[in-house]
């Protein structure tokens, strides 16, 4: 593990160096929203707060709304447009664990079958730097989901705070890369490894909310018809779109046109299960009813999912639980599934 | 059940993008009925129109550009490529769109998706279609299919029924079936009306009276959900085994490929697994919400 | 509190045992700290989850345009003016719900507790209020504070502590911390600023929208079957959630339930984004009272606001 470390006072140095090469995006706030943004070259602030954002960094690569592509009408012809490839070169500063778990979650459908090009696109020139978290939330979770506070699966590069310093872990190729051609790093000393080790042992099993994920599938089939359960379930759940358009593994979306005058865009924006017209058809809906909606988003992330792809669709972020109006607590609803029949 | 491997399908990809539509021009309009009709297209790329291909079953996503886009299955057989069809009923905002279009209007196109009828199931076999209303469309695909390969089925029987006789679609079809020898043309409407001197029956009543064999058969099923839901069990009374009964399943969709996630039923989605299913299928559906 | 929560599920478990209601709704101990979330349930053994603390920020009436039968709801007092407008709009009947009220000393904004003492919620230890004092304990320290630096903006301007419309009242009533003018700050503000600069000011709060519709769903007054912003004959705006519709629909949104807003402060509560969105609903609230002279819910028997005329009525909105 040739691991490198820098002073946590030179952050803003070395975010200038790679800003050379990227646009660097870094935890930010907007009137007390924290979400992944531009660096603005010098604040480096964010140290003092950062636990993690509001907004998952999922909106970098599928954002709440972009253009699919433009069409220019004609007398009744239409040409169509595609909107230019950004090609440009991201870093994303500090992203948690369970967020960089969920791109690779998303990867899967976005590359099934037919390719997604926007998202592929976007995903293909970002570099993610990750930063192991040393002060779960209490709704945080992502232990119970086969991952840690400290886990490398999906970044880059892994950043993990020693105290008056962050331990630098080139994890792959391109993070390694970066490493080798960035000045100012110091070499680790064997007391800081055993330091980095130390801590992301401790920040594990500082994760107090668990899941018991065993054979989850099966035991949501077996209630999957039981409308009792599911209407208790979904009794207090007001059909926002909260938990799903702030969660880093959802990824529905609509598609919707707007045509003024001679010209047009075709929109993809975020969409949600929650929503009551998400499935509705001109003489029917399937999903009227709440506590069906409630059912299909569980079942969906830890049932649906893992049976195409064979992974839990959810990180253990804890955003939906955090964000929650009405504190709806997927945990405790998975805690207490009816026993199989 | 596992997700379903797609690699073999056709792609025709515009700018190599999945989303693009292609443009397509309308060159005729049938009125079918009042609330629905029938549209001839062609792609404006010769290229594309020389390629283009799809199977029985597929369907497409039309856009009107500015209102939005929509899934229609496409309507006639890929043995019949000059030009190729869907046909709509006005229920919302992009068919209210397409039905005030003309002909040479362009619309767009993307497809062909979803899985289509399989085939190789029904060579050699006895093949009984059962459709009502606008759900004779996708059976319309299949059923010229066979017709023009007649020699690699067997009997064929087409019952297919409407409200009334004002909403029977496709009737130039139903004459020519009815015309047809080889094929065997119940028609009936649910309630007639002064000019009406055919049958009057609901679908699944007629098919009990029918009562075609189940021996060497399948059964494809299409139109209304409770049309569908009562004719099932005349099919199983009349001695046919779930895996010998196909039907089209119909949902909201958006972008028709497997990924906005809207038209799923449990962890299939009818866009990229369907929108052909066998009951069998059907019946092993971890969700009822179909 | 502790004797009105003792009281409260004595009386939720009769009513329940006596079949006099088919639901009671009320709130119980969240799975986060400081938080509580709405407990709606037939089996009056979940009764002794019912609490009443100084977190109780639900308004629960938005459950009754939703449940069928007869309903037992606790209610504050200003959830119990979202009760009585409902009466008034005819959503509900008052012979179906058998209101429980709560005297209400106003409650804790966690996002203002966070702020003084700059850390999360779940890094601190305990919230006590102690009358008009509350005490934060965080990292083994003390720290007092005047309890309307941390009540909701809304609750420092309460009008109604005490429910005016009751079946059963828990306790004795309230006496409201008022502080009208720190309630008022934030619309205060913006109407000393230019209309550019307001402009300005809303453009940039709604990029952040998500279009979650959490502000609409949370509203009792926002109950219709079928939205505005959902319909695509026509389309009334983009579901794209680019500033200038997401300003569009917070303003329609607020025309449509003007004289039914009784500023509980939910919508700006649960928004994600942080978008202040009170200083919108509470501008229209004064506008309603000041020119019609009406509050909403504070009689249930009164005619709705739209759909009443008095010859006396301003007229100088009409222009």
């Amino acid at each position: 593990m040739d691991s490198k470390k820098v002073n946590k006072k030179d952050i803003g140095k070395l975010l200038s160096q790679w800003s050379k090469e990227f646009t660097v995006f870094v935890p930010s706030k907007e009137n007390g929203v924290a979400m992944m943004a531009g660096w603005d070259g010098t604040d480096t602030s964010f140290l003092d707060w950062y636990r993690n954002t509001v907004i998952p960094p999922k909106e970098h690569f599928l954002p709440p709304m972009e253009e699919m592509f433009r069409f220019q009408k004609d007398k009744g012809s239409y040409q169509l447009e595609q909107p230019a490839s950004d090609g440009q070169k991201q870093l994303i500063f500090a992203i948690r664990p369970c967020d960089a778990n969920a791109l690779a979650i998303l990867d899967m459908t976005f590359k099934d079958a037919y390719e997604d090009p926007y998202y592929l696109s976007r995903r293909k020139n970002k570099l993610l730097v990750g930063l192991g978290c040393i002060n779960p939330y209490d709704s945080c979770f992502c232990t119970s989901l086969g991952s840690s506070p400290s886990d490398v699966a999906n970044v880059d590069l892994m950043l993990t705070d020693i105290g008056d310093e962050f331990l630098i872990e080139g994890i792959t190729d391109a993070g390694k890369e970066l490493i080798a051609r960035t000045s100012g790093l110091e070499e680790t000393t064997e007391a800081d490894d055993a330091r980095a080790k130390e801590v992301k042992e401790a920040s594990y099993h500082k994760v107090t909310r668990r899941i018991d994920t065993g054979d989850i599938g099966s035991k949501l089939l077996s209630c999957f018809e039981d409308e009792d359960y599911w209407g208790k379930v979904a009794a207090k759940c007001i059909s926002c779109g909260i938990c799903t358009l702030l969660c880093p593994t959802c990824y529905c979306f609509d598609i919707s046109d707007e045509l003024v005058k001679q010209q047009g865009t075709r929109f993809r924006c975020w969409d949600s299960c929650a929503f009551p017209i998400y499935t509705k058809m001109p003489m029917e809906n399937p999903r009227e009813e709440k506590w069906r909606r409630v059912r299909q988003k569980v079942c969906h992330k830890y049932e649906f999912y893992p049976m195409n792809f064979g992974v839990i669709a959810c990180t253990g972020c804890g955003r939906c639980i955090r964000l929650c109006p009405v504190n709806w607590d997927i945990s405790q609803t998975l805690n207490s599934l009816p026993a199989k029949t | 059940m596992a997700i379903t491997d797609i690699s073999h399908r056709k792609r025709f990809l515009a700018q190599g993008n999945v989303y693009l539509p292609h443009i397509v021009v309308i060159e005729k309009i049938i009125e079918e009925t009042s609330g629905v009709r029938t549209f001839h297209i062609n792609f404006k790329d010769d290229k594309l129109r020389e390629e283009f291909t799809f199977e029985s079953g597929q369907f497409g996503e039309y856009s009107v550009f500015g209102v939005g886009e929509a899934p229609f299955c496409i309507s006639s057989s890929p043995t019949r490529r000059d030009h190729f069809e869907f046909a709509i009923q006005q229920v919302g905002k992009v068919t209210n769109a397409l039905h005030r279009l003309g002909v040479g209007a362009e619309i767009g196109f993307r497809g062909p998706y979803g899985n289509g009828f399989p085939l190789d199931l029904l060579e050699g076999k006895n093949l009984v279609f059962v459709g009502g209303g606008i759900g004779l469309a996708p059976l319309r695909s299949l059923i010229w299919n066979v017709l023009d390969n007649r020699d690699k089925y067997q009997r064929i029987d087409i019952i297919y029924g409407a409200r009334s006789p004002s909403d029977l679609c496709f009737r130039y079809d139903l004459d020519a079936w009815d015309k047809d020898k080889a094929v065997n043309m119940v028609i009936t409407v649910d309630k007639g009306d002064e000019s009406w001197s055919g049958r009057v029956g609901l679908v699944p009543h007629v098919l009990e009276q029918v009562a075609p064999a189940a021996d060497n058969a399948v059964a494809i099923v299409c139109g209304p959900p409770i049309m569908i839901r009562f004719t099932f069990p005349v099919l199983v009374k009349l001695g046919f085994t779930p895996e010998q009964m196909l039907t089209t399943l119909e949902k909201r969709m958006k972008c028709g490929i497997g990924k906005c996630g809207r038209c799923n039923i449990g962890n299939l989605y009818v866009c990229r697994d369907g929108p052909v299913f066998t009951y069998a299928q059907i019946n092993s559906f971890i969700s009822s919400e179909y | 509190m502790k004797d009105m929560e003792q009281k409260l599920r004595n009386e939720a478990k009769t009513l329940l045992e006596q079949g006099q209601v088919d639901y009671m709704v009320g709130f119980e101990p969240g799975s986060l700290k400081f938080t509580t979330t709405p407990l709606i349930t037939r089996d009056k053994n979940d009764v002794e989850r019912l609490v009443i603390n100084p977190f109780m920020a639900n308004n629960l009436a938005n459950f009754l345009t939703e449940l069928k039968g007869r309903i037992g709801i606790v209610a504050k007092g200003c959830d119990s003016r979202s009760i009585a407008s409902l009466i008034q709009d005819n959503k509900v009947a008052r012979e179906d719900v058998v209101i429980l009220g709560i005297p209400c000393p106003g409650i804790i904004d966690l996002s203002k507790v966070e702020k003084l003492i700059g850390k999360d919620r779940d890094e601190l230890e305990d919230i006590i209020r102690e009358g008009d004092k509350v005490v934060i304990t965080a990292g083994g320290k003390r720290s007092e504070f005047p309890v309307n630096e941390v009540l909701f903006d809304n609750c420092l301007g309460c009008e109604l502590p005490t429910p005016q419309e009751y079946d059963i009242l828990l306790g004795e009533p309230a006496s409201p911390v008022i502080d009208r003018s720190a309630s008022q700050a934030s619309i205060e503000q913006l109407k000393g600023i230019t209309p550019q600069q307001r402009w300005d000011f809303w453009k940039d709060e709604f990029s952040r929208c998500i279009r979650c519709y959490a502000c609409r769903n949370v509203c009792p007054a926002c109950f219709c079957q079928r939205c505005f912003v959902e319909e695509t004959e026509p389309q009334w705006l983009m579901p794209v959630p680019r500033w200038q519709d997401n300003l569009m629909f917070q303003v329609i949104r607020n025309i449509h339930v003007a004289g039914r807003c009784t500023d509980c402060g939910e919508c700006e509560r649960v928004c994600p984004v942080n978008i202040p969105l009170r200083s919108l609903t509470k501008e229209m609230y004064d506008i309603v009272s000041e020119l019609f002279h009406f509050k909403a819910g504070m009689d249930k028997d009164a005619a709705p606001l739209m759909t009443h005329y008095e010859q006396e009525e301003a007229e100088d909105c009409i222009r």
